[in-house]
């Protein structure tokens, strides 16, 4: 008996991608092994706990001030979106229906921030920063999340109002609607998916950034999870490591499910915004 | 009560600021502008000036912090390590999403599953990812020995992240795993636009695999190397966690890049005038491939 086609395609596929999928696991493998250990046997090089000690979940919530620093990763990641979100939609709506002087210059200054990380501009983030008066303030971080997200959104946004059509609108108008009720009950329905995840790529990143989290919070009350699980690490010279891939396993899995499942929007947004 | 003459006047405000596009901008450009323009000002003017431990600004010295930056050795070292990061993630990305995109561009048993797997690096925080590398390269006790021992690889312990022969090369390794996932993602949206009675037609002139591939995949796939060049680029240039999380630039800054370097020089040495130089040269830089990407962004519409 002969294999079919497809399924020798499968198995040659499969073969083919085995070792790019070992090393994509491997990392997860290390984490979630690491996590289940006993404390006794994390320093151990073995690769299999003797027993799963779930019991390290329950002792990380404690061990790694982890319920405080995930409150200031929900607080910054959600007031940054909802901010990003406010201005993007506008001017995201602005840009796919309307010609105006400027809207190429704005475009390519949208494009600038996109491709500038706050890493070049650091030092003057913080400069900035001081000025406000924000210093080891969740909200500093909250503003430059939200004014870098803002590029992104808008990119993504028009790319999806552009694929709304204009009729639709002129429709509702000569029945005698005016535009902001136009507005409200024909385009915002249309556009609410892509509004959504927009909003949800804005978060993860929020979720995820380092770099100003790491400059501009500097005591453990204001951390987010990325600079509180750093801090578990970074100089110490023992480091719970059973505690600490337990703590990575719960910041990131949650997120890492949300991205999953979007992550095709993703590409149609960047395919719309980057190649049409 | 207000008379219909105002309720008319106000209507045509509504109307006015919805229809007016500098109205709706005008949040989104004065927020970005004002985390943009402000510190991009900022570090201008203390590139130019000398300055204090303590951020005060004093003379006026013109070129004189980017001179000083140039002769540093730190610099130099620094300037090679990120041609040396910059180069091997994006062509080792490039090199191995090629193949895997084509792959998963075809119909096959679990292809969805392989497509998640594949893209997980992806959904996971940098920060993250290099501090689960830095634990599993744990000289003593790190699971990537353990593992490399038991399949007979090693048959002692390799201190991964002791010394910058082996560290450096695993970091980019890392950077490649996780530049991966958007490369393809960009390959796969080039592929899915080539249309399959291509293929069929060439195979019935009786092309082999290879020179498929070489006629019609690869041109058809350019434009899409190119964005992921650029992109990836610019991207990569930027990326700080994986070398601050595993080494913070050592053992002796021999994994320094750029954007380390200059976050020790702005917040750890306090030469914030250095720093701020360095960042006006990493800014034309990057504006420099930025330019590139909109040309070849542009040059893709016009075709």
């Amino acid at each position: 008996m002969s294999l079919s086609r497809k399924a020798k395609r499968s198995i040659w596929s499969w073969v083919a991608l085995s070792p790019l999928i070992v090393l994509v696991l491997f990392p997860f493998a290390v984490m979630i092994l690491t996590a289940l250990k006993p404390p006794s046997e994390v320093l151990r090089q073995t690769w299999i706990p003797s027993e799963f000690h779930w019991r390290n979940f329950i002792t990380m919530w404690g061990a790694t001030n982890f319920g405080k620093a995930l409150w200031n990763s929900v607080y910054v990641s959600t007031l940054s979106t909802i901010i990003a979100l406010i201005a993007a939609i506008p001017a995201a709506y602005a840009m796919s229906r309307y010609r105006f002087r400027g809207k190429g210059a704005f475009q390519q200054f949208l494009l600038v921030s996109q491709m500038l990380s706050p890493i070049v501009l650091v030092i003057g983030l913080f400069r900035l920063v001081v000025w406000l008066g924000l210093v080891d303030s969740t909200n500093s971080v909250v503003i430059v999340y939200a004014a870098f997200g803002i590029a992104f959104s808008v990119w993504m946004l028009q790319s999806y109002f552009a694929t709304i059509p204009r009729d639709l609108e002129e429709a509702a108008w000569i029945e005698g609607a005016t535009p902001w009720q136009a507005l409200i009950r024909v385009f915002l329905p249309l556009a609410l998916p892509a509004m959504v995840v927009t909003a949800l790529f804005t978060f993860i990143n929020a979720w995820n950034e380092f770099v100003i989290a790491l400059t501009m919070l500097r005591t453990q009350d204001s951390y987010t999870l990325p600079i509180q699980i750093f801090s578990l690490v970074a100089g110490r010279y023992t480091v719970e490591w059973h505690h600490v891939m337990a703590a990575t396993f719960v910041a990131t899995i949650p997120v890492a499910i949300i991205f999953a499942w979007l992550q095709r929007y993703l590409v149609r947004g960047l395919a719309l915004g980057a190649v049409k | 009560m207000p008379d219909p003459v105002s309720r008319q006047g106000l209507a045509q405000m509504n109307r006015s600021l919805l229809v007016n596009p500098y109205v709706l901008i005008a949040p989104g450009f004065i927020l970005a502008a004002l985390i943009i323009l402000w510190p991009l000002a900022s570090i201008t003017n203390i590139a130019v000036h000398d300055v204090n431990r303590f951020g005060v600004l004093r003379d006026y010295v013109g070129f004189e912090n980017f001179q000083v930056i140039f002769a540093d050795p730190e610099f130099l070292g620094a300037l090679r390590r990120t041609a040396i990061w910059v180069f091997g993630i994006v062509a080792g990305s490039i090199i191995v999403s090629i193949p895997v995109a084509m792959i998963l561009n075809a119909d096959f048993y679990g292809r969805g599953l392989a497509r998640v797997i594949i893209m997980l690096p992806w959904a996971i925080s940098l920060t993250m990812t290099a501090i689960v590398w830095a634990w599993a390269m744990n000289g003593e006790s790190g699971m990537l020995n353990s593992g490399l021992r038991a399949i007979g690889v090693l048959d002692r312990n390799i201190q991964w992240l002791a010394q910058a022969s082996t560290a450096f090369p695993m970091q980019i390794l890392i950077g490649i795993l996780v530049t991966i996932p958007f490369t393809i993602t960009i390959f796969l949206g080039g592929l899915s636009s080539v249309p399959d009675d291509l293929y069929e037609a060439a195979r019935l002139e009786g092309a082999n695999g290879w020179q498929v591939f070489r006629e019609i995949t690869l041109p058809l796939l350019k434009p899409f190397v190119n964005i992921a060049v650029v992109m990836n680029t610019i991207y990569v240039f930027n990326s700080f966690p994986i070398i601050w999380v595993t080494t913070q630039g050592g053992p002796a800054k021999s994994t320094d890049i750029l954007v380390t370097y200059l976050y020790k020089l702005g917040f750890q040495y306090g030469r914030l005038d250095d720093a701020s130089a360095l960042s006006i040269l990493m800014f034309v830089l990057l504006l420099a491939f930025t330019l590139l990407y909109v040309r070849l962004a542009m040059r893709e519409e016009k075709a």
